[in-house]
């Protein structure tokens, strides 16, 4: 098989809290994987454990079939993490010389300075005078110096703006293209729904869900049929189907929800009740997606 | 190897950008060095000697600055920002870093040696056989590694300020008291015998001892090598207790 990342019931504790509780999954080749879950949910402390940056509790992290802090495994895994690191005194172009020398196989500069969309500014600029844009740009060809397999993201693309965050996940589709495995965290359901073709959904630091982005969107909203009707007919009949989970108006429209609209619309045209004006909600996401993970306590 | 010599490379490229290093360890002690043989009386019997012995106890002092400060301060600087965690997650062993920061680290006393060297010669004409200069400055380098070790005790600082601050205040106190500014004998007795079992007297004085013909006493090399031995065992001491927290 092509598994690149296997986590075994890993659990992380600190001590007053559960970060991480019996979390297990395997991650294939060429995929790209969005960790999803509001602040707090574990997403940082499971990155950290899949670095090698932290012991789990419990449970195994194996990458390529070998521990996280295994010199071989460092050759192929590249990251950028939630804190931008730079090394003062030195050039960008200097800094990305000098990483690329510690990889057997680094990515040819002029291709890795591409990708980034580094500025030939950009590359003469000492690091400790970078700009936060620029320091993100830096962070990013760091973690693609070494021409990595599998490249993790925590947060990537917190404080870029709408430009630089358009760039960033262009270049992720194109390395996406190429057949590397992507795995990346973040709180916007939007973002993993665009970049990743995964999507797992973090909560209280357990995977409370695993699949497509339109299997987990299923899952977290709920479909409705509304219509206009003349508030003396009776509903009562439809109340009498399974597959209608809840009937309620608003805003003079009726709302009837359920995962098959298509049914409901058949059995609104069965009942005769004289519906018009007939529409299909999706149910605003984001929305659902904030109940369904609120009530996490905040990261301290 | 590739890597190796790149880290090396670029490791003594920052130290010469970084403008303390320029300051602390090249600019004030030539500045105390041409104000002390030249421009203040000291009243030397012997003039050449002391311009000699002065010569040394100004590099010893630059050397042993940059060997607590430039290594620890760096250190602070690289945890605090995050580079470690990114080094950790690269390919490059801990044994390549660690033996780049201290060759990198042993050029750049190389370099101050001479450059401090050759301003004496310039200043006063100070003039030493070969072997005198060679065996001085070779003593300067190896004699650094202990407060090397009191480098990575200060790079194990959680801020850059506090670092900065605190081994500021250690290399002032240790340059004074160990006889680097002025001579001990011209101090307090009490202070005499208290200065003498420092790390900076004993450094300066297998310098002192060469240029004036001797070698340097066995009772320096034991006291050095007993507070390198101390530092290293507080620094892998205070390491583990990190690591555990």
């Amino acid at each position: 098989m092509n598994e690149i990342l296997t986590l075994k019931n890993v659990t992380k504790s600190f001590q007053h809290k559960t970060a991480v509780n019996d979390v297990s999954f395997t991650i294939g080749k060429g995929e790209v994987v969005a960790i999803l879950g509001p602040n707090g949910a574990g997403k940082t402390t499971t990155i950290s454990m899949i670095l090698g940056l932290l012991k789990p509790t419990a449970g195994e992290v194996q990458l390529f079939n070998h521990q996280p802090q295994e010199k071989q495994v460092r050759e192929k895994i590249g990251t950028m993490l939630q804190e931008v690191s730079v090394m003062p005194g030195l050039k960008v172009l200097e800094i990305l010389e000098l990483i690329r020398s510690y990889y057997l196989q680094p990515l040819v500069m002029h291709e890795l300075i591409n990708l980034t969309g580094l500025t030939d500014q950009d590359l003469k600029t000492r690091a400790e005078k970078l700009s936060g844009g620029q320091k993100r740009r830096l962070s990013f060809a760091l973690a693609l110096a070494g021409n990595p397999e599998l490249i993790i993201f925590d947060e990537p693309t917190v404080g870029m703006d709408i430009t630089s965050r358009n760039r960033f996940w262009q270049t992720i589709h194109h390395l996406a293209d190429q057949g590397k495995t992507i795995i990346f965290s973040t709180h916007y359901l939007q973002e993993a729904d665009d970049a990743a073709d995964r999507i797992l959904l973090f909560k209280d630091g357990a995977v409370v869900a695993d699949g497509t982005p339109a299997q987990i969107k299923a899952r977290i909203s709920k479909q409705s049929v509304s219509f206009i009707v003349d508030p003396e007919i009776s509903l009562e009949n439809l109340y009498l189907h399974s597959e209608i989970d809840d009937i309620y108006r608003k805003n003079n429209r009726v709302y009837v929800q359920s995962n098959n609209t298509d049914r409901v619309l058949e059995l609104i045209f069965q009942e005769k009740i004289g519906a018009h004006d007939i529409q299909i909600e999706r149910g605003k996401l984001e929305e659902a997606f904030e109940q369904l993970t609120s009530g996490t306590k905040e990261a301290i | 190897m590739r890597t190796f010599q790149m880290q090396c490379k670029f490791e003594i490229i920052r130290v010469l950008r970084n403008r303390y290093f320029v300051f602390w360890s090249l600019v004030m002690p030539i500045l105390f060095y041409y104000i002390f043989t030249n421009v203040v009386n000291t009243n030397a019997p012997d003039k050449a000697e002391w311009q000699a012995h002065y010569l040394m106890s100004m590099t010893v002092f630059s050397v042993m600055g940059s060997s607590m400060m430039t290594l620890g301060i760096r250190m602070v600087q690289e945890r605090s920002q995050g580079w470690s965690t990114f080094i950790r997650i690269t390919p490059l062993s801990d044994t390549v870093y660690f033996a780049a920061q201290m060759i990198g680290q042993s050029v750049i006393h190389l370099l101050s040696i001479t450059i401090i060297f050759i301003a004496g010669a310039i200043i006063n004409g100070v003039s030493l056989t070969a072997f005198e200069w060679i065996a001085s400055g070779l003593w300067i380098s190896l004699g650094s590694l202990p407060f090397l070790a009191i480098g990575t005790l200060i790079g194990m600082m959680k801020k850059v300020e506090t670092a900065a601050g605190i081994s500021n205040v250690i290399y002032m106190v240790l340059a004074v008291a160990g006889g680097l500014w002025m001579p001990l004998e011209i101090m307090p007795k009490m202070m005499q015998t208290i200065g003498k079992w420092l790390p900076s007297y004993n450094f300066g004085n297998g310098a002192w001892e060469i240029v004036r013909g001797n070698m340097p006493d066995w009772k320096n090399i034991l006291i050095l090598n007993a507070y390198l031995a101390l530092f290293m065992l507080l620094s892998k001491y205070i390491r583990r207790k990190q690591e555990a927290a």
